[in-house]
């Protein structure tokens, strides 16, 4: 008997001559590399992922715990390295559209129908023939003259006749509504529209049919960006004074003052005090908290957020929050009035989260998305926050948790995913990073078991022969001739059925019943061949017992096997585990990366938007499937070839 | 034993799977701890009474014991009668796998001549230059296509072929401008199907032909240092000859085998296949059994194991018959 340290050296003189076999395997080594990878990715997923995989919030815990928190970006933004990209245009763009427009009278009525023409230059549409236009006009139309972009400023209209003069036509403020860039009948985050039906049909009248082959030349400008989210009041709790004196100006109109507050804030932390202290005979006072902040972008943010919080004690108030463009109008984001305030805050403090759809910032916006009025181009912009008195009775108003946060249109490092199943849209990189763990876990734990048990049942089966060989090699028959998919969504299927969901450990249980087969087939036939050796006689003529041969020499003999197996079984889990995901069978709350697959599929834009818009959401998703399966399989071809005896004897 | 006896010791052995292949499907329903039906009830979330639970249960025949229960199923299976489904109403489970399963099997058959027939070819090629950098690049781009997920290969088909490109219908089993008056003219018609059939079966080819590519050469290297192809080569053979007609042949036994092997595994690619590309076969009846309703539709899940199972136990009859007649061993040994 070996001493357990020369045991110990003698395994490691072992592993060492293996290991200078296998690091001459290129494609080996390139699976080890890619496969260490991937561990380190998942070991440190809380690390280098920044956001919850499953329901990511901004400054979680950090707001009153009476509101939701916010969520970390807008859905389906694009990845915020692409601002890096020199051929991605940002800006405003000067561009031209050509319309063609088709009369038609029927029962008395005249129809105006308005296409689009696919030329890009004026002279152009002297060329287009009298045929085209007729081809064009059998084709299904708009009443209105449809732009591809949300135009900022008012465009410009001509009339182009079939003889090539050109006519300047006014743009009237009936078809276009100044203080919205995109216009009449338009709906939230559509194109613009130009209405011209009152037009054509007053032009008709004089021009009569010479309308017929008549073009538009529609010239705007629109602006193209890649907004990012700008948080307007980063330090929002109010915890230090000094930050709020350095941010924050007010205006005072009567008898009133601003103050910082150290203690009677939300969570007895910092807040704005207001105090009304009036003269006999003074019944009003407003006070304006404003902060300024730049924003940057030649598009509006995608949407906002907002939150405050106030009490007061005394009189009732009323609040007005509102933003200002320099040198614009403001615009009130929101109101709350003295009854709205006065069941809450007057006792307690009273949270107040603002969203676009707040009553004032419809009016204000006049159908159209009110972030797009609000902060239409970048400038110089104030948040404020007006606080109104009247009445005699002296009142204090503490404000709290005060913010607005505008989301842009790229987030992350592989951008945002369009909350299939949730409010909060997902930082497609985190649900990545943690998605290595869910493929490595199934994989690698149902390979283990299914080599494990197929292990054992192939040297029992091999070694004690009889009935117990039969059994198992018919069972073993019966299962790898089920396939495998339909098999395991029925079982995935009826364990969703009864226990509601399905957690990781029910696929991995699957995957493990149903992955053994193969492997005891070869060791059976392996341990067959091997206890008709002289060495078993040996060990059974010196009174060995079944269990002792199985385990010291049989063992020994099929364990190359065994990694191999390992190797080349992991793959099959990982893809496997993916495709189930991938129909929807898999935990709703893991974040593996067939569920990343599922949510992309059901969401339709492979289709609708095509793959290279999204690009991000699903490649990366699917390289990583097929990296960290291809590495398991190279390690196993690589072990494969220095294992086996029969491709090792031709080398 | 002759190769008769063979045929009929295999006709035995296959029905045996069946019925095997049966008590498996129908345990995995009865062992369900608790009342599956009851269940799928409260996921449904329809208002339905006592009664009309009670009358459910009587339909499908949960009220009765289960040896009962063992045998109507069984002989339900075998006489082909599948009902209606968990919900009943609508179209016979029967009638609908009847409808699908020939274009499924169109799909699998075309998919497996071109991917056996060019993965073979490629297999005996790369196993004869052994080493080389077409071998080594052929193996690394086997392995790789081998792990790829089907998905992914079929969603960079619809994207080039059929979004960009536009050569091909994006999905389903004939164009749509067809709508429900497919041509008369057999000619348009047939081009009207294929043209819905290449992506798919593309996708299947791509997602099968690497580990047809690597069994092949598997197997041709196992038999290409064997003596007689030493002797073929003495010969003064011509090397294709020596290559397809002495060591193919003798390879080709256990890719028989595989034929019907894979025909399980390509199923799983076809499911997932069938719903990308919306292609009305069995895949995409899985697909809407378990999407379809408000719950998984388990008794027509059970239904769609059923055939697809009775195919690949068709398939492996099949390729044993095949073996017992290309290996001489067994025709008169």
């Amino acid at each position: 008997m070996a001493t357990r340290k020369a045991r110990m050296s003698f395994m490691f003189k072992r592993f060492k001559g293996f290991w200078n076999q296998f690091r001459r395997s290129k494609r080996g080594m390139a699976g080890v590399f890619i496969v260490a990878f991937f561990v380190i990715l998942a070991v440190f997923a809380p690390v280098i992922a920044p956001y919850d995989p499953i329901s990511p919030k901004w400054d979680e815990g950090k707001y009153p715990s009476q509101t939701l928190p916010p969520r970390i970006a807008e859905k389906l933004c694009s990845p915020s390295w692409y601002k890096y990209l020199p051929w991605i245009a940002r800006g405003p763009t000067e561009t031209e559209e050509f319309f063609w427009v088709n009369l038609t009278k029927f029962a008395g009525i005249s129809f105006t129908a308005f296409g689009r023409l696919s030329i890009t230059d004026v002279n152009d549409i002297v060329n287009v023939s009298k045929g085209t236009f007729d081809e064009y006009k059998k084709v299904a139309t708009d009443d209105q003259i449809r732009l591809s972009h949300a135009a900022i400023e008012r465009p410009q209209l001509q009339i182009v006749f079939p003889n090539g003069t050109i006519k300047e036509v006014p743009v009237q403020t009936v078809w276009w509504n100044l203080k919205s860039p995109a216009v009449v009948g338009g709906q939230f985050g559509e194109p613009a529209y130009v209405s011209l039906r009152s037009f054509i049909t007053s032009l008709k009248a004089t021009l009569g049919d010479d309308l017929a082959y008549t073009a538009f030349e529609v010239k705007y400008t629109y602006s193209r960006d890649l907004t990012e989210n700008v948080e307007i009041v980063p330090e929002f709790q109010f915890s230090s004074n000094q930050t709020f004196y350095e941010n924050w100006n007010w205006n005072v109109t009567g008898k009133s003052s601003v103050e910082y507050n150290s203690d009677k804030g939300v969570d007895n932390d910092g807040c704005i005090k207001v105090t009304y202290n009036p003269l006999a005979g003074e019944n009003e006072s407003t006070v304006v908290i404003y902060k300024d902040f730049t924003y940057p972008y030649w598009e509006p943010p995608e949407s906002f957020w907002g939150h405050l919080s106030i009490h007061y004690q005394g009189a009732p108030i009323t609040i007005t929050v509102f933003t200002q463009k320099e040198g614009e109008d403001a615009i009130n984001i929101i109101n709350l009035s003295a009854t709205e305030l006065k069941e809450n805050a007057l006792i307690h403090y009273y949270h107040r989260t603002i969203f676009p759809a707040e009553q004032p910032v419809l009016e204000a916006s006049d159908s159209l998305s009110p972030e797009k009025i609000m902060w239409p181009s970048p400038g110089n912009y104030t948040l404020a926050v007006e606080v109104s008195f009247s009445g005699n009775q002296g009142t204090t108003v503490y404000l709290d948790d005060f913010n607005v946060i505008l989301y842009g249109n790229t987030f992350g490092l592989l951008g945002t995913d369009n909350a299939a199943s949730s409010a909060y849209p997902r930082d497609v990189f985190s649900t990545l990073v943690y998605g290595t763990r869910v493929s490595l876990i199934v994989g690698i734990l149902s390979a283990v078991f299914g080599t494990v048990i197929g292990l054992f049942l192939g040297l029992v089966a091999g070694y004690v022969g009889g009935i117990t060989d039969e059994a198992i090699m018919r069972v073993a028959d019966l299962f790898l001739v089920l396939p495998t998919l339909p098999l395991f969504i029925i079982l995935v299927v009826a364990l969703k059925l009864v226990y509601g969901t399905v957690s990781m450990w029910n696929i991995i249980l699957v995957l493990t019943l149903f992955g053994w087969m193969g492997f005891a087939r070869s060791v059976r036939s392996m341990v067959l061949s091997l206890r008709e050796r002289p060495f078993i006689e040996a060990a059974k003529a010196a009174g060995a017992r079944k269990f002792y041969i199985i385990n010291r020499h049989l063992l020994p003999n099929v364990f190359a096997l065994v990694y191999i197996t390992l190797a080349t079984s992991v793959p099959g889990a990982i893809i496997t585990e993916a495709s189930l995901s991938w129909l929807g069978l898999g935990d709703p709350m893991l974040p593996s990366w067939g569920k990343l697959l599922y949510d992309f599929q059901s969401s339709g834009i492979a289709i609708t938007r095509g793959l290279t818009e999204y690009w991000f959401w699903m490649f990366p998703a699917c390289i990583s499937i097929a990296l960290l399966a291809t590495a398991f399989i190279l390690m196993g071809y690589a072990l494969d070839e220095i294992l086996n005896p029969r491709l090792r004897m031709r080398r | 034993m002759g190769l008769k006896e063979y045929i009929a010791k295999r006709i035995v052995y296959s029905i045996i799977l069946i019925f095997a292949v049966l008590t498996v499907n129908f345990l995995i329903f009865a062992m369900l701890p608790g009342d599956p039906l009851r269940m799928y009830m409260a996921r449904v979330e329809t208002h339905t009474t006592h009664e009309q639970y009670l009358m459910l249960r009587q339909q499908l025949g949960l009220d009765r014991p289960l040896h009962l229960r063992y045998i109507e199923y069984m002989i339900r299976m075998i006489t082909w009668n599948f009902g209606n489904g968990m919900i009943g109403g609508g179209v016979s489970v029967t009638q609908q796998i009847m409808e699908r399963l020939p274009n499924t099997l169109i799909l699998l058959g075309l998919e497996s001549v071109f991917s056996i027939i060019i993965g073979i070819l490629i297999g005996v090629l790369v196993a004869h230059k052994r080493g080389g950098w077409f071998d080594t690049a052929t193996v690394t781009g086997s392995l790789v296509t081998y792990s790829v997920p089907i998905f992914f290969i079929g969603w960079l088909m619809i994207f080039f072929f059929a979004v960009q490109l536009k050569w091909f219908p994006l999905g389903g089993i004939q164009p749509q401008s067809w709508g429900r008056h497919p041509p008369t003219n057999a000619l348009q018609y047939l081009a009207g199907r294929i043209s819905c059939l290449v992506l798919p079966t593309v996708t299947l080819f791509l997602f099968s032909v690497g580990g047809w590519i690597l069994l092949a050469r598997a197997c041709v290297l196992e038999t290409i240092t064997e003596d007689y192809v030493v002797t073929a080569r003495a010969k003064g053979l011509k090397e294709t000859t020596v290559l397809y007609k002495h060591v193919l042949k003798n390879a080709s036994l256990p890719l028989i085998t595989s034929v019907a092997m894979t025909f399980g595994f390509l199923i799983s690619g076809a499911i997932i296949t069938e719903t990308l590309f919306d292609y009305s076969g069995m895949g995409l009846l899985i697909w809407e059994a378990l999407r379809g309703g408000p719950a998984p539709d388990l008794p027509v899940l059970q239904a769609i194991f059923y055939v697809i199972a009775l195919c690949v136990i068709i398939a492996n009859f099949i390729a044993d018959l095949l073996y017992g007649v290309i290996d001489p061993r067994i025709k008169y040994g």
